[in-house]
């Protein structure tokens, strides 16, 4: 299944797809609400075409760069991959990781994005009614196609996005993981953003977000610790040569002396082992574990509940666990904390404001 | 001096072989020197008196061989093992480390006295050091015993010896190193860098129109068997491994390391062309063939120095002759009753140290803190009880003059030469490849008259079944010939007759293997673990490293639930961050 259906580029997909969703059923919300169907009937049907228009010429470009990439990429650079593919899977999965970590705090705040852009938009709206004298012809025609130039660069913001991080997720993956992938990404997304469009129970809504960000917080943890298993493996791979790839997943497949443990069987990357591939994509599995993909594991997830706990402490409190107290030493004040905790918090403090800058207070 | 010595021994053989045998005395000094047999790398080999290659020991049937051995090499302790003689009433002679000797280092002397049984024992033999992986750096020679009785000695005119063995270009230990360590888990043995025929390559051998000579082989490698042809020129099977055989025909062998053959190849009768004879390596043995790397070595039967000495050509395909289908010429009858089976699964598998070891039945081979051979000898009554022997030599007591089996299975993609030593054995039957384990109730009929050898092929998963009578009290090492396994512990020990051992050879241990033992500080009495008190204690014997964990221990279930809890806890907290939202 890792081989058909790629998780990671699922769910970059789902998320910005979401966000275009979002931003066209606002649009259309707002036309809706604006423009009164009987008296506007004309001009109505004339911007919902603008948009649609926006979204699919958005669409198109991103399908073109999109193609590009691949193109390139499984032309010319597939073969220096194929030489050093642990180390190449190993940077790709923690890459990847980082990326879903970010875009995941994100994601369960997506139902903001509502708000923000119905106040972008009629702010864009609200400038056209009041004529100024200083404007010039581009902002005019900006103005007169507000509704084409909106989704259309929402989608293309979105789209190059996607296809950069899943260029960054997907380049240790097998072309085939790709379509089956995107497609139901996209679907998902536009789903979720039809739901939303429709008004539809928030909090229920919101459920759903929370169910699909722990998913998503699963996959990425698995895939940090698999990131870092696949570096520890290209360098068993380099000590023990060749025998390591006739040792199946028997011994001399991995590295006793790295083992937490092993098992001759469910092994992720063997193609008869299908079941083994989908918890490996999900969950990190791994029949031959070692100190690294365990502890890689374990830290991952406690980065990610001390970068909540600090988000949720922001939102609470309005300020970062360690800003308040600007008067009294640090010292005296991280209680619980130690140095390297305040590192991490930091660190990930740092990530996650920049994820959820848009979101207005 | 050795050559003449036999060469006036064999002359006035005749005459004395009943009245009283000769004796063949050798003082060899084991010191290491430069040598580069193939051309292409100069590198230190083990030579004797300065010599290298090493000398052919020669004798008549019959004889007393005495070598006194001095170990000048400095850095390595050794020993020697004259292959193929049935040592006996003298097993302590017979060479193994470990088993029926200690350790020879450097600096210390060792004398080998032993006669070669009157009766049945002329024919090509060799002798070899049989310290682990030791003789493949060149303690390696033919030992040739001559038989003024020999059923074929009116067939042929003249005698011609010749050495098959692999080379490598790199020294055993280092070899060894790369061979059992973790950066190999596979086990993939090295692989030789070339092949030498009477420890050179280019090897003219000058024959005369029209004459029958007597071709005695060896493979003396550490690792590659040899498929072995002369060309336009049938061989004439007579001997193997100092068995005679009714002369068979054969246009091409496979010798396995540590094989024997003597061979008659009548000469053309004109000279006008020189005729090449090859041995390649068995590329099936080796687990990447290295580029490059040409598995022959070509000879010549030179009828004239003037004429070319013309390339081999090429082959087809190897379609060597089946020893199998051989019959001694004595025409002994197969043992149809079984007193004793001993069945050996053998496998190759990884310990928890990551490297690759053999096993005979689950259980690979460790050398004892005290040489088999001196627990036997010190232990009284229960020398019978294989315990005292410790818990990795495979060891297994023999009754006196009991039919033996040994059925052996092969579980193991290889092909692998099996040695006994102190006896030949009937090969009552082989299977082919991928046969599988061994089944009594189904198998062809065996031969009447099976073929016997000291050292015999098991085909890739198959198996062999082999039949001897225990008539030889001794210690006596079944195993692996490939160097490389013998290091990895594919190695089962006989105890044949261990009370009757004791009246053979209590007391008589010389004084200098006693001392090489003294110098080597190898305890000389007591069990394997050199308890001499209370022999069924065996606290601090020498075991090989434990089984790899069979999958989840304590760490890794403490490392699942711990990874669990953590993702569990990480998914709550995402949940309290994402509905917070909506209490808002």
């Amino acid at each position: 299944m890792p081989n058909v259906f790629a998780v990671p580029v699922f769910f970059i997909c789902f998320r910005e797809c979401l966000e275009t969703s979002i931003i066209v059923s606002v649009l259309l919300a707002f036309l809706k609400q604006t423009l009164e169907p009987e008296k506007d009937a004309v001009i109505r049907k004339k911007l919902v075409r603008q948009i649609w228009f926006g979204v699919g010429l958005g669409l198109f470009i991103c399908l073109c760069i999109c193609a590009g990439i691949i193109g390139a990429f499984y032309t010319a650079g597939r073969n220096a991959f194929d030489a050093a593919e642990n180390v190449w899977e190993g940077v790709f999965a923690l890459i990847a990781s980082i990326i879903i970590t970010v875009m995941g705090a994100a994601l369960l705040r997506v139902s903001k994005l509502q708000d923000k852009w119905r106040v972008k938009i009629s702010k864009v709206l609200e400038a056209e009614s009041t004529p100024l004298p200083l404007k010039g012809r581009f902002k005019r025609w900006a103005e007169k196609y507000a509704m084409f130039l909106l989704p259309f660069i929402t989608v293309l913001r979105e789209g190059i996005e996607a296809v950069l991080f899943i260029a960054g997720v997907g380049l240790g993956l097998p072309a085939t993981s790709f379509p089956l992938a995107v497609i139901c990404g996209l679907g998902a997304g536009a789903l979720v953003g039809y739901l939303i469009y429709k008004g539809g129970n928030r909090t229920s809504l919101q459920i759903f977000l929370v169910v699909s960000t722990c998913f998503l917080y699963l996959v990425a943890a698995g895939l940090f610790s698999k990131g870092v298993w696949s570096l520890e493996q290209n360098a068993w791979v380099k000590l023990a040569g060749e025998g390591v790839a006739e040792a199946g997943s028997g011994p001399g497949s991995y590295d006793i002396r790295q083992s937490v443990w092993h098992v001759n069987c469910c092994n992720p990357g063997e193609n008869g082992d299908g079941g083994w591939g989908v918890f490996n994509s999900l969950f990190g599995w791994q029949n031959s574990a070692t100190y690294g993909s365990v502890i890689s594991y374990n830290l991952y997830w406690l980065v990610v509940i001390v970068g909540f706990a600090v988000l949720g402490y922001k939102e609470r409190k309005g300020h970062w666990p360690l800003q308040k107290p600007r008067i009294v030493t640090e010292k005296a004040q991280s209680d619980t904390s130690s140095g390297q905790d305040q590192a991490v918090e930091k660190k990930h403090a740092g990530v996650a404001s920049s994820a959820v800058r848009e979101v207005p207070e | 001096m050795a050559i003449s010595l036999s060469n006036f021994l064999f002359a006035i053989c005749p005459l004395l072989s009943l009245i009283s045998a000769g004796t063949v005395t050798h003082d060899f000094e084991v010191s290491w020197i430069y040598a580069n047999p193939d051309g292409s790398q100069n590198r230190p080999v083990m030579g004797i008196n300065g010599q290298w290659p090493i000398p052919t020991i020669t004798a008549t049937k019959g004889d007393r061989i005495i070598v006194n051995l001095k170990n000048s090499l400095g850095n390595e302790s050794t020993s020697l093992h004259f292959h193929g003689l049935y040592m006996n009433g003298s097993t302590h002679m017979d060479g193994p480390i470990g088993v029926t000797q200690c350790e020879i280092p450097p600096g210390s002397s060792f004398t080998y006295n032993f006669t070669v049984n009157l009766i049945d024992q002329p024919g090509t033999y060799w002798y070899h050091s049989h310290q682990r992986g030791q003789y493949p750096d060149g303690l390696r020679a033919p030992l040739i015993v001559h038989d003024t009785d020999s059923p074929h000695k009116n067939l042929y005119d003249e005698e011609i010896v010749l050495s098959f063995s692999d080379w490598y270009h790199d020294l055993m230990n280092p070899l060894l190193a790369q061979f059992l360590s973790i950066a190999n888990p596979s086990g993939a043995e090295p692989v030789p860098d070339s092949s030498l025929l009477n420890e050179t390559r280019d090897l003219s051998v000058k024959v005369e129109p029209g004459k029958t000579y007597l071709v005695r082989m060896v493979n003396m490698g550490a690792f590659a068997a040899q498929y072995v042809w002369f060309e336009d020129h049938t061989m004439q099977i007579v001997e193997v491994d100092g068995i005679y055989t009714e002369p068979t025909d054969a246009d091409m062998i496979y010798m396995t390391v540590a094989q024997r053959y003597s061979v008659l190849i009548t000469t053309k009768n004109t000279s006008d062309a020189n005729f090449a004879f090859v041995g390649s390596m068995d590329q099936d043995l080796f687990d990447t063939v290295p580029e490059g790397l040409n598995p022959n070595v070509t000879g010549w039967l030179v009828y004239n120095d003037a004429n070319e000495k013309p390339a081999p050509k090429e082959l087809q395909a190897f379609d060597p002759f089946d020893d199998y289908t051989l019959v001694p010429q004595d025409k002994e009858e197969i043992y149809d009753h079984v007193d004793q089976q001993i069945t050996l699964d053998m496998k190759m598998d990884n310990l928890d140290d990551g490297e690759n070891y053999a096993f005979f039945n689950d259980i690979t081979y460790v050398a004892p803190k005290v040489p088999t051979l001196y627990t036997a000898l010190s232990t009284g009554a229960n020398a019978t009880n294989p315990v005292i022997y410790g818990a990795n030599t495979n060891q297994f007591i023999l009754a006196e003059n009991q039919v033996v089996e040994i059925v052996l299975n092969n579980d193991d993609p290889g092909k692998h030469p099996f040695h006994l030593h102190g006896h030949a054995f009937q090969v009552v039957y082989r299977s082919e490849e991928e046969a599988g384990f061994y089944d009594p109730n189904n198998h062809t009929a065996f031969p009447s008259t099976p073929m016997r050898r000291d050292t015999i092929l098991v085909r890739p998963n198959g198996n062999i079944v082999l039949r001897f009578r225990s008539d030889n009290p001794g210690i006596w090492l079944f195993h692996c010939h490939i160097e490389w396994h013998v290091a990895s512990g594919l190695i089962a020990t006989i105890i044949e007759s261990p009370l009757s051992l004791q009246s053979q050879l209590d007391g008589r241990i010389p004084a200098n293997h006693l001392q090489a033992c003294a110098d080597a500080g190898t305890p000389t009495a007591g069990n394997a673990a050199g308890n001499t008190k209370d022999v069924f204690d065996l606290s601090g014997e020498n075991t090989s490293p434990g089984t790899l964990p069979a999958g989840f221990e304590a760490k890794g279930i403490v490392a699942l639930v711990f990874s669990c809890i953590a993702a569990f806890l990480g998914m709550a907290v995402i949940s309290w961050y994402g509905l917070s939202e909506i209490k808002k």
